[in-house]
């Protein structure tokens, strides 16, 4: 706001905001040892080192002040309001991560195929790394829209809360599968090349797994050797590989085959999460359950990490009663779930709160009135 | 006997501790001569030497390390206290090293004792990630992304199990310096005995009078001509903030010389890489999340800081630098 008069339309999504903060109880478990960060129309974090002595306190707050942005810190403080940070007295983080639909011409209303991949990035994390490889606990997950275009996971967990900076970036690296080095999987002894398990921890042992459930394919078989069209050389080869004995048949440029099925199985979630994010042990991030600014969506935590089932377009929409008169700035596109169909710049509708709030916050729409 | 061959080859286990303590220690002159002899090893060579494993000499050499621990505090010197936590955890490993042949157990009680819970498995060790990241270098071998993870933990060879031991015992050590106490007399002297060894830093390496650079920036220079450990982000924000200063490669380099890691080659490829990649110098939200700020100078970048404007300010706030 700085000083600045409000806009009728930054004005409406405020009060849209106080009434949802007044209306709903957020948990925000350890609020008192949290700083926490507001922002507004322009800015995410306008404000910060802002502590709050509890729960109710941070929720009274909320609905006087209607932030448009409401951030937390990862970390847990003696005193979080002191500055500057060393001041602070860290006492532990939960760890994060953070997933960004990648980026897409869609730009501005991301479509539906981003918010897709995001969330299937995000299931990965949790089944593929978190839970087997981590060996989080599910009571540890939570897993939260992050109401503009991607997810966050976070992990509360006394084992991982004082980990440093460098040891953070260390199991975000693991997940990117930065400084994976294929080479060092396998070795080779005359004609014999030795690799992982499937039994094996880590990036061998998931491709083995993989590599073992692909061989059934047959096309996949082909690309390796011809000589698995034989059912009987593929169970060779199956049951020698099972002990980590990946050449028994006699394949042809083995070692490059290996690394280019590796590289097409995507294994990894390179490119898929914010390592920075990750690494840094006072970060301020978006409070699952509070609304984002950007959309007027709600940040909204997934029940028993149950992503699959969700459309956050549709899911994460935090106003669901009344209309409002809007006239589009700019041509808006379907969006399915929130925006039905396509509007025109300068085109006038009554459409549903949740639509309005969501074009205003977009500003790509104004007040009709 | 086992017990006392055990506590003085570890005697940074906490069965050692105890085990001093009911012997009890007294401080004979052949005990500090003793000490300042392994202080002196350790500064200089960056290793300790054995002792022969007979009982007095054994008893001996827990009378020797307590006192080795409080000499060290009443030098009270950063430096003195990396270099020797860095030889005893040398000497340990030396221990461990041949303990993996004749008493496997022992290392499993030194682990056990250190707090890292190792598991035995088919072809190595079992260790959760969270006591394997704090104790592992920063290097592809140990790399997590190359490593076997399963349910939380990390499979670690055997010969690497001693090495992680090695880091812990460096790390207990270093961190639980120095004692805050009276030291008796003899004691203060023959800690200034041992700071008079020390290699005698140079003054030209660190000049404060450059009046303008702002107290994050002094005090990481402090800290690097204290020979502390400076973090790899504030090394970067240092090398950042002097090449945009317009210090000659030369100097800046100087500047990193006194670090306890310090390795020309690599300090100049850096130094000429922010030089050729023009990074720009992070403001000061960013320096403060970083950890780096110790002053709430309000300059906005570390750049913009002059000491008329904002140093006064700081004064005329009363407002204590860190």
């Amino acid at each position: 706001m700085a000083g600045e008069a409000m806009g009728k339309e930054e004005a409406h999504v405020r009060k849209l905001f106080s009434k949802y903060y007044s209306e709903n109880k957020i948990a925000m478990p350890s609020a008192h040892m949290r700083e926490f960060g507001f922002g507004g129309w322009d800015k995410k974090i306008e404000f910060r080192h802002i502590a709050v002595p509890g729960e109710a306190e941070l929720m009274a707050k909320l609905a006087l002040e209607a932030p448009l942005y409401v951030s937390y810190s990862v970390a847990y403080y003696q005193f979080p309001s002191a500055r500057p940070m060393v001041r602070k007295g860290w006492r532990g983080a939960d760890l994060v991560f953070d997933l960004d639909a990648p980026e897409h011409s869609c730009g501005k209303f991301t479509c539906q195929e981003c918010l897709d991949k995001v969330k299937q990035d995000a299931i990965k994390l949790i089944e593929d790394f978190l839970l087997p490889d981590f060996g989080f606990s599910k009571s540890e997950l939570s897993a939260n829209f992050s109401g503009g275009r991607g997810y966050h996971v976070h992990v509360k967990s006394q084992a991982v809360e004082q980990l440093d900076r460098s040891a953070r970036r260390e199991i975000a690296d693991y997940i990117a599968g930065t400084g994976l080095d294929f080479d060092r999987l396998f070795w080779e002894d005359g004609k014999k090349l030795f690799g992982p398990k499937p039994s094996d921890g880590g990036y061998g042992g998931k491709f083995a797994r993989e590599y073992l459930r692909r061989l059934d394919d047959e096309e996949f078989a082909q690309q390796i050797s011809r000589k698995l069209s034989k059912p009987e050389e593929k169970a060779r080869l199956k049951s020698a590989i099972q002990q980590g004995n990946w050449d028994n048949i006699g394949i042809a440029n083995r070692k490059r085959k290996l690394r280019e099925k590796f590289e097409e199985m995507r294994l990894t979630l390179a490119g898929r999460i914010d390592a920075n994010v990750t690494a840094d042990i006072t970060k301020l991030i978006r409070m699952p359950n509070s609304l984002h600014g950007g959309s007027g969506l709600c940040a909204k935590s997934i029940p028993s990490l149950k992503l699959d089932g969700f459309e956050p377009m549709r899911d994460a929409q935090a106003f669901r009663q009344g209309s409002l008169k809007i006239k589009a700035a700019e041509s808006i596109p379907e969006v399915p779930g929130i925006v039905p169909e396509k509007m025109p710049a300068g085109k006038i509708a009554e459409v549903p709160q949740a639509q309005a709030a969501y074009l205003l916050c977009k500003k790509a729409a104004v007040l009709a009135d | 006997m086992e017990d006392l061959l055990f506590c003085s080859r570890y005697p940074f286990t906490r069965k050692a501790k105890e085990c001093a303590e009911r012997i009890g220690i007294g401080l004979s002159s052949s005990v500090i001569e003793k000490a300042e002899k392994r202080l002196r090893e350790a500064a200089v060579e960056g290793r300790i030497r054995k002792v022969a494993e007979i009982p007095e000499a054994m008893r001996e050499e827990l009378a020797v390390y307590a006192t080795c621990r409080m000499i060290i505090s009443s030098a009270s010197s950063r430096y003195l206290i990396g270099r020797y936590a860095v030889a005893e955890a040398k000497r340990a490993r030396e221990y461990l090293d041949s303990d993996e042949l004749s008493k496997p157990e022992n290392i499993d009680a030194v682990a056990e004792d250190l707090g890292l819970a190792f598991e035995k498995a088919e072809d190595g060790f079992l260790l959760p990630f969270w006591l394997y990241l704090p104790f592992t270098p920063r290097s592809l071998d140990y790399k997590l992304s190359n490593r076997q993870l399963a349910a939380g933990k990390v499979l670690v060879k055997r010969s690497e199990r001693r090495r992680i031991i090695e880091e812990a015992v460096r790390i207990r050590i270093e961190s639980s310096l120095p004692i805050k106490a009276d030291f008796p007399k003899e004691i203060q002297e023959a800690g200034k005995r041992i700071l008079g060894i020390l290699p005698k830093l140079e003054a030209s390496a660190l000049r404060l009078d450059e009046r303008d650079y702002p107290p994050c920036i002094r005090k990481l220079l402090e800290d690097l001509a204290m020979n502390a450990n400076v973090p790899h982000i504030g090394r970067v924000a240092l090398a950042i903030y002097l090449v945009n200063a317009g210090l000659s490669d030369d100097k800046i380099v100087d500047f990193f010389r006194h670090a306890p890691d310090f390795s020309e080659k690599i300090t100049r490829y850096q130094v000429e890489h922010v030089r050729a990649k023009k990074y720009r110098m992070a403001s000061c939200s960013t320096m403060d999340s970083w950890g780096l700020c110790v002053a709430d100078c309000r300059c906005g970048n570390p750049l913009n800081y002059k000491e008329s404007v904002h140093g006064k300010r700081l004064k005329a706030e009363g407002k204590k630098v860190e």
